[in-house]
């Protein structure tokens, strides 16, 4: 009893332990709101790609594919309930008569697809890319203002007046000032064979005309993509190829089996492109593999996040080893006193090991207890800043939001509170220890 | 004959420092009669102290036996001394030792803290300051319950040490000099006081001091020197 008793009153007459408390309270706090921002943002930023990306896709196919025998084989795969051609090309586009549209924006080029004008160019079949994507949505979403949406959405990429369509990124649009039914010039280039063998580019100018905006909800994706009817790049870029295929986006029935199912479609693809070259066969990717990169940078900030804020949680603990090594030092003339009234060794040792603990526990609970209300009410707490003090914590537009995204997983918030634990034992049992060494008979003949 | 209620025979104590062995005691034998009070006196570094702390398990002795009743307790384990420490003997020193933190009466309940967990302790603690208030009441402190160590004299915080070394209903007292650092006047009250307390509790009593009066007042006197007892002899 006397070791809880004793550790109570250390600990109260002493404020300056409120300062190691605080500071693991802090830190606490901080890996928990920060890391549950980044793990709701990462939630967020799957989502977003997700909905801008077919469940499985085609990729990397030899020029010699051909999609008629592509959909014949992969019609026997069980799992596979829609699946759409896509042609991929790169082009310029720019608005006759008009000013070039403005240099990127600093900054906005890597997630937001920036302003460069330089695009892939998605030739699709809209009907059948609607069954297999989230193409349908895209190009009715309602924060598409109705002066830029497709006018007939069943069939958004028929010709008008005799001139292919195509569809912009909304933001695109909007930031170049674009109106359906502008014309546009889009440029590019391909590799003619002469008679003689030779291969040599060749400049291609398709004129199109705008149908709409469509919008996905990854800003990336819409601002570097613009669709096109895929019979318009066959004829123009293919000969008139009207079997040709460069991507197949494929939609699956069972989301669980997404692996694998597309290592089923890697082989079904592969045995029906094969000749023998092992690079020109074809790549199945799941939507996550094909964004990969993107997906894990984010993973990396968070990752990097983490570390910095273990070392302030180590920062904190350093904090509370002086407070209590302080205390110790100050503390050690009563060993002495109550080793003689009773205590063995082990428990004055421990008086200062409960001081350590409690100091520790009690900012861990804190931490947590106020860390997981911080994250929980986030954007309240984003609200309350903007209003009072004009600072927005986390654009939400910059990123397509509409509140700021928060995770909070549980087993994060173990692991917090298990290394907290772990860093605040240490730093109490060093003191704790020196008090054990200390000869409780220094004190008792002295002063 | 009962067995004294604490004894020591051919006790020796060595000190080491680096490679030396200092010798403090060098073969002590004594022994403390329920109710008896025995003085210790001495030169400055003859022992005292050492003795001391050495009776009341505080330390362990080179050779020799320290028995309480008759029972060897020197080897005991750990917890076994630290439980006697606590029930067997009271503790009085010079410089009081009391617990800045803690009130008087906060200071004496918790030396009937020391071997009760949390839940015992829980069970008892209406009886136990209740217990820790009546004792402060002897020793005259009545109205310095709430008072800080530093809010006290001298005088009154070797009465709260007093009070604390009581709290267990110990057998003995093993007291160092315990108004080595008072006015003859505070002292004399103080000295009353414990032999007032020694009497009515029929407890056996070592003081250590350098007073020779006081020395008068026990009802024997050791005199040690360069760690071996000089001579032991009744008073009057
Ligand atoms: N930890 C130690 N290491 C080495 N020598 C020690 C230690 N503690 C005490 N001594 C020595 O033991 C001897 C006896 O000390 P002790 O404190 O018992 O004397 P004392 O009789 O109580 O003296 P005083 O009247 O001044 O209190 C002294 O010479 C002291 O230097
Ligand atoms: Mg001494």
């Amino acid at each position: 009893m006397y070791r809880l008793f004793l550790a109570i009153r250390y600990l109260l007459t002493r404020p300056i332990n409120l300062l190691g408390m605080f500071g693991i309270a802090l830190s606490v706090w901080a890996l928990v709101v920060v890391v549950s921002l980044f793990s709701g943002f990462i939630a967020t930023v799957e989502e977003h790609v997700h909905s801008a990306s077919a469940d499985v896709s085609v990729s990397n196919l030899p020029a010699w594919a051909k999609w008629s025998k592509l959909r014949a084989a992969l019609a026997d795969e069980p799992n596979l309930s829609a699946m759409a051609p896509r042609l991929v090309h790169y082009g310029l586009i720019h608005h006759p008569g008009k000013r070039p549209a403005p240099p990127p924006l600093p900054g906005r080029t890597a997630l937001h697809g920036g302003d460069q004008p330089f695009l892939f160019v998605l030739g699709i079949h809209a009907a059948e890319e609607a069954a297999a994507t989230g193409f349908g949505g895209w190009i009715t979403d309602p924060d598409i203002a109705p002066e830029l949406r497709v006018k007939d959405p069943q069939n958004a990429l028929a010709p008008q007046h005799g001139v292919p369509s195509v569809l912009l990124g909304v933001e695109r649009m909007r930031a170049e000032g674009l109106r359906p039914g502008d014309t546009l010039v889009l440029t590019t280039g391909v590799l003619r064979t002469a008679p003689d063998g030779t291969k040599s580019p060749q400049q291609v100018q398709i004129p199109l005309v705008i149908a709409g905006a469509y919008k996905t909800k990854h800003g990336g994706f819409d601002g570097n993509n613009l669709f096109v009817d895929i019979g318009t790049l066959q004829q123009e870029l293919l000969e008139g190829d009207t079997d040709a295929v460069h991507e197949i986006a494929i939609a699956v029935r069972d989301e669980s089996q997404l692996d694998e199912t597309a290592d089923r479609i890697a082989r079904i693809v592969h045995r029906a492109v094969d000749r023998g070259d092992q690079m020109a066969r074809g790549t199945a990717q799941t939507w996550r593999e094909k964004n990969l990169a993107f997906l894990q940078s984010v993973e990396h900030q968070r990752a990097l996040l983490k570390i910095v804020l273990i070392v302030i949680m180590v920062t904190a603990a350093f904090l509370m080893l002086a407070t209590l090594s302080m205390m110790v030092t100050e503390k050690t003339s009563d060993i002495g006193i109550l080793t003689a009234m009773g205590g063995t060794p082990l428990g004055v040792t421990s008086v200062f090991l409960a001081c350590g603990l409690t100091i520790t526990a009690i900012g861990v609970l804190l931490g947590i207890g106020v860390g997981s209300l911080t994250a929980i009410y986030l954007e309240e707490v984003r609200q309350a800043l903007l209003w009072a003090f004009g600072i927005d914590l986390f654009p939400l537009q910059v990123y397509n939001l509409d509140r700021v995204p928060c995770h909070i997983d549980p087993l994060w918030l173990v692991q917090v509170a298990g290394m907290a634990f772990g860093t605040g034992f240490v730093v109490s049992v060093l003191p704790a220890l020196r008090a054990a060494l200390y000869d409780p008979l220094i004190s008792l003949r002295g002063t | 004959m009962t067995p004294p209620v604490l004894a020591a025979s051919g006790i020796t104590k060595n000190y080491r420092l680096g490679k030396q062995s200092i010798p403090v005691l060098r073969g002590v034998d004594l022994a403390v009669q329920q109710g008896e009070i025995l003085a210790l006196l001495g030169a400055s570094g003859a022992g005292k102290s050492t003795l001391l702390h050495v009776l009341g398990l505080l330390d362990q002795p080179t050779t020799g036996e320290i028995l309480f009743d008759g029972e060897p307790v020197q080897n005991l384990p750990v917890r076994e001394r630290a439980r006697l420490r606590h029930s067997h003997t009271g503790f009085v020193f010079q410089f009081y030792h009391l617990i800045p933190e803690l009130t008087a009466l906060q200071n004496v309940m918790l030396a009937g803290m020391m071997t009760k967990s949390v839940l015992q302790y829980w069970a008892i603690r209406k009886q136990a300051r209740r217990e820790a208030t009546e004792i402060l009441e002897q020793v005259g402190l009545a109205d310095r319950l709430k008072h800080r160590p530093s809010e006290l004299s001298g005088g009154e915080r070797q009465r709260v040490a007093i009070a604390r070394a009581l709290l267990a209903r110990p057998r003995v007292i093993l007291a160092d000099e315990p108004t080595g650092n008072l006015d003859s006047t505070t002292a004399d009250g103080v000295v009353d006081l414990m032999f007032r307390i020694q009497k009515e509790r029929n407890l056996a009593f070592v003081l250590v001091t350098h007073d020779e009066d006081l020395a008068q007042r026990a009802d024997r006197i050791v005199r040690m020197k360069d760690g071996v007892v000089l001579s032991s002899a009744a008073v009057r």
